[in-house]
C-alpha cells in the first residue's frame, strides 16, 4: 500500500479522530442537527486542518522553537478567519446560524494535534493530505449523526422533508443528550468492528501466525 | 542568524503577523460591499416577509422594495410605510430581551394596530431546538392576520399551549413554544411593545 | 441598544439550563481526558472558572475599546486567544509567585486552557449576544461554575462505575460519552426549576 493510500485508511478508520482519539468534537456536534450546517462545518475543519498543515510543513524549519505553539496558533486563525471572512460573504444565512462555532474551529484539537503530530515532521504535500484526510474522517462520523439527528429530530434532510406527515419528530434528537449518545454508538460499533477483525484475520494467514507464534511469549499466555 | 536568538524570534513573529493581517485585511476589504449587500438584502427581504409581499428573487424583492415600501424619516430602530393590496400598513422593527440575547423582529400591522399583518424574525440567540423554534412557520404564521382585541396578543404558555399553533384568527391568542416559556413570554411582550410602536408611528411619532 | 438581561437569572441560567459543556459541547477534549481523577478534576475546572471569568471581563473591555472603534471585529478570533494565551501565562506567573501550594494544585492545569474550547467558545458566544459589562463577568463566572460542576460530576460518577461490567466496544470513552448523555438530560430537568425555559 502506498503511503498516501495508508494515511487515508488510517485517519478515515484505524485512527479516526473521533471514534479512536476522541479529539475535536466540542466545536461541531453542537451544530449536527441540522445537515447543511454540519457539512459546510466540517468541511471547515477538513479545509483548515488541511491548509494549516501545509502551511506549517512549509514553514517547520524557519519557526523558532519558543513561539511554534504562538506561531501554529496564528496559522490556524488565519485560515479560520478566510473561512469566516467568505462565508459571511456568499453564505450569509449559514454564517448567521453557526453563530460562534466558526471561531470554534480555532481550538478543535484535530487541527493542533496534527500540525503537532504529522506536519512537524512531514513534507508539506504529505501533511496536507494527512490533514486533509483527518478532517474527512471527522466529517464523515459527523454527517452520519448529523442524519440521524435531522431526520428523527425535524423529519427532513438537508431541509428537505423525508419522514410521512404523521410522523411526529423526537425532540430528544434536536436536543444536546441524543448527540452523545450516538458517539457512544459510533464508537461501540466502530470499537467492536476492530476489536472482531483482529484476532479472526490472525489465524487467517500462516504467515502471520508464524510471527505470532515467534512474537515474545506473552501472546501465548494470552 | 541562530534561530533561537531573540532577535529573530520577535521578527519572524512580527514578520508573520503582518503578512496574515495584511491578506485578512485585504480578504475582509474586498468583501465588504457584498457582505452591505447581504445585511441590505436580508433586511428588505424580512420587511417584505412581514408586510406579506411575496419576491420570488433578489432583484425582484429589491424593486418591490423600492416600489411599495417606504422608511419613516428619522425613526430609530427603522419603521416603515407600505401600501399592500390597497390598504396602509406600518412596519417597524423593535428589539426586546429574549432568554439568552436580544430578539429583534419586524412586525407590520394596520395603521391602528388592531390586526397584525405579519411577523418576521431578524435575529435571535434563543436555544436551538427550544426557544429558537420561534422561528419556525408554524409559530410565526399563527400571527399571520390576526386580530388584536385590546390593544394587546396573548401567547400561551404551559398546558394552555396545544404547541401545534392556534388557527383562530379572532381571539388574539398564540400557542408558545412547548418547553420554552420563558422564549415564548418574552415574544408576546416584544410583540405587544412593537404594537404600541406601530400605533405611535400612525399617530406622526418616531 | 441591548436589552438588559438580568445578570443573577443569567448566572444561574448559564450554569445549570445552559450549560456550556452539557447544552453546548464545549470544552470537550480535557473533559474526557481528565474526568478519571476526582481531584485534578477539581484543580482544572477551578482553573477554567478562574480563567474564564477574567478572560471574559478582558476580552469584554478589548471589543469595546480596541477592536469595534478600529473596525477590526474580523480579527477578533485571533485577539481573543491571544487574550487567553496572555491572561492565563501572567496568572500562571502571579500563582507561582504568590503561593507556591496553590501553583501545585492549580497551575499545572493553566497551560491546557488555553486550547479548551469552553473558554473562546463563552466569549464567543458574549461577542454575539452582545453583553454588557456586568453580563459578561456573571456570564463567564457562571459559564466557568458550570463547567467545574458537570466534570466534578462526571469525575465522581466514573470513580463508582469503573469496576462495573461494560460491553468491551464501549469500555472507556464510549461509557463516558453515554453518562454525559445522561447528565445533559438530568440538566434539562433544571429547565423548570429556574423557570428559564
Amino acid at each position: 500500500m502506498s503511503k498516501t493510500m495508508a494515511i487515508l485508511k488510517d485517519n478515515l478508520w484505524t485512527n479516526n479522530p473521533i471514534f479512536i482519539q476522541i479529539l475535536g468534537i466540542c466545536s461541531t456536534l453542537a451544530v449536527t442537527n441540522n445537515l447543511r450546517n454540519t457539512a459546510i462545518m466540517t468541511l471547515g475543519v477538513a479545509l483548515t486542518t488541511a491548509f494549516s498543515s501545509l502551511t506549517l510543513s512549509a514553514m517547520k524549519d524557519l519557526i523558532p522553537r519558543k513561539v511554534r505553539m504562538i506561531i501554529q496558533v496564528l496559522v490556524i486563525s488565519f485560515y479560520v478567519i478566510i473561512i469566516d471572512i467568505l462565508l459571511r460573504a456568499y453564505l450569509p444565512e449559514v454564517s448567521k446560524q453557526l453563530g460562534p462555532y466558526v471561531g470554534l474551529i480555532i481550538t478543535n484539537c484535530i487541527i493542533m494535534g496534527r500540525a503537532e503530530a504529522f506536519a512537524q515532521a512531514s513534507k508539506p504535500l504529505l501533511s496536507w493530505w494527512d490533514g486533509l484526510t483527518s478532517g474527512l474522517g471527522y466529517m464523515a462520523v459527523l454527517m452520519g449523526i448529523a442524519v440521524v439527528r435531522e431526520l428523527l429530530g425535524f423529519g427532513t434532510l438537508f431541509g428537505i422533508k423525508i419522514m410521512p406527515e404523521a410522523f411526529v419528530p423526537w425532540t430528544i434528537m434536536i436536543m444536546a443528550p441524543s448527540a452523545f449518545f450516538l458517539v457512544a454508538m459510533v464508537m461501540w460499533w466502530a470499537k467492536s468492528m476492530q476489536a472482531g477483525r483482529k484476532p479472526e484475520a490472525k489465524p487467517a494467514t500462516p504467515g502471520q501466525q508464524a510471527t505470532a507464534a515467534a512474537a515474545p511469549t506473552t501472546t501465548a499466555k494470552a | 542568524m541562530k534561530k533561537d536568538s531573540i532577535l529573530y524570534v520577535v521578527a519572524f513573529t512580527f514578520a508573520v503577523c503582518a503578512i496574515f493581517v495584511l491578506v485578512l485585511a485585504l480578504a475582509n476589504e474586498s468583501t465588504k460591499d457584498l457582505v452591505e449587500a447581504n445585511r441590505e438584502f436580508a433586511s428588505q427581504s424580512a420587511v417584505l416577509d412581514a408586510l406579506g409581499i411575496a419576491w420570488a428573487d433578489r432583484s425582484q424583492a429589491a424593486t418591490l422594495y423600492k416600489e411599495q415600501v417606504s422608511p419613516v424619516e428619522g425613526s430609530v430602530p427603522p419603521a416603515y410605510r407600505a401600501t399592500v393590496d390597497g390598504s396602509g400598513f406600518i412596519a417597524v422593527e423593535h428589539t426586546g430581551a429574549g432568554l439568552w440575547g436580544a430578539i429583534t423582529v419586524i412586525l407590520a400591522a394596520d395603521p391602528e394596530a388592531t390586526l397584525i399583518r405579519g411577523i418576521q424574525i431578524v435575529a435571535q440567540n434563543e436555544t436551538p431546538g427550544l426557544g429558537g423554534r420561534i422561528e419556525e412557520a408554524w409559530f410565526l404564521g399563527q400571527f399571520k392576520g390576526e386580530k388584536v382585541p385590546g390593544q394587546k396578543i396573548r401567547v400561551a404558555v404551559g398546558a394552555e399551549s396545544k404547541g401545534s399553533g392556534d388557527t383562530d384568527t379572532e381571539n388574539g391568542l398564540a400557542d408558545g413554544v412547548p418547553g420554552a416559556s420563558r422564549t415564548s413570554q418574552a415574544f408576546e411582550s416584544i410583540v405587544n411593545d412593537a404594537l404600541v410602536r406601530v400605533k405611535a408611528i400612525a399617530g406622526g411619532g418616531k | 441598544m441591548p436589552p438588559l438581561i438580568n445578570p443573577i437569572t443569567l448566572f444561574f441560567a448559564s450554569i445549570f439550563t445552559s450549560n456550556i459543556l452539557l447544552t453546548n459541547f464545549l470544552g470537550m477534549c480535557s473533559f474526557i481526558s481528565i474526568s478519571k481523577d476526582w481531584k485534578s478534576s477539581f484543580g482544572l475546572g477551578m482553573a477554567v472558572t478562574v480563567v474564564l471569568t477574567i478572560t471574559a471581563a478582558v476580552s469584554w473591555l478589548v471589543l469595546r475599546f480596541v477592536l469595534v472603534p478600529f473596525g477590526m471585529e474580523y480579527l477578533s478570533f485571533i485577539i481573543f486567544i491571544i487574550v487567553i494565551a496572555a491572561v492565563v501565562q501572567i496568572l500562571e506567573m502571579v500563582i507561582d509567585r504568590a503561593s507556591p501550594a496553590l501553583y501545585l494544585s492549580l497551575g499545572i492545569f493553566l497551560p491546557l486552557i488555553t486550547v479548551n474550547c469552553a473558554i473562546l467558545g463563552a466569549i464567543l458566544f458574549m461577542q454575539i449576544r452582545s453583553y454588557n459589562f456586568i453580563q459578561a463577568i456573571t456570564f463567564g463566572a457562571g459559564s466557568g461554575l458550570g463547567w467545574w460542576l458537570a466534570i466534578m460530576l462526571l469525575a465522581a460518577i466514573r470513580e463508582r462505575t469503573e469496576k462495573n461490567p461494560v460491553p468491551a466496544g464501549l469500555k472507556g470513552p464510549g461509557i463516558t460519552m453515554i453518562t454525559i448523555g445522561f447528565m445533559a438530560m438530568a440538566f434539562i430537568g433544571f429547565s423548570g426549576m429556574i423557570a428559564v425555559q
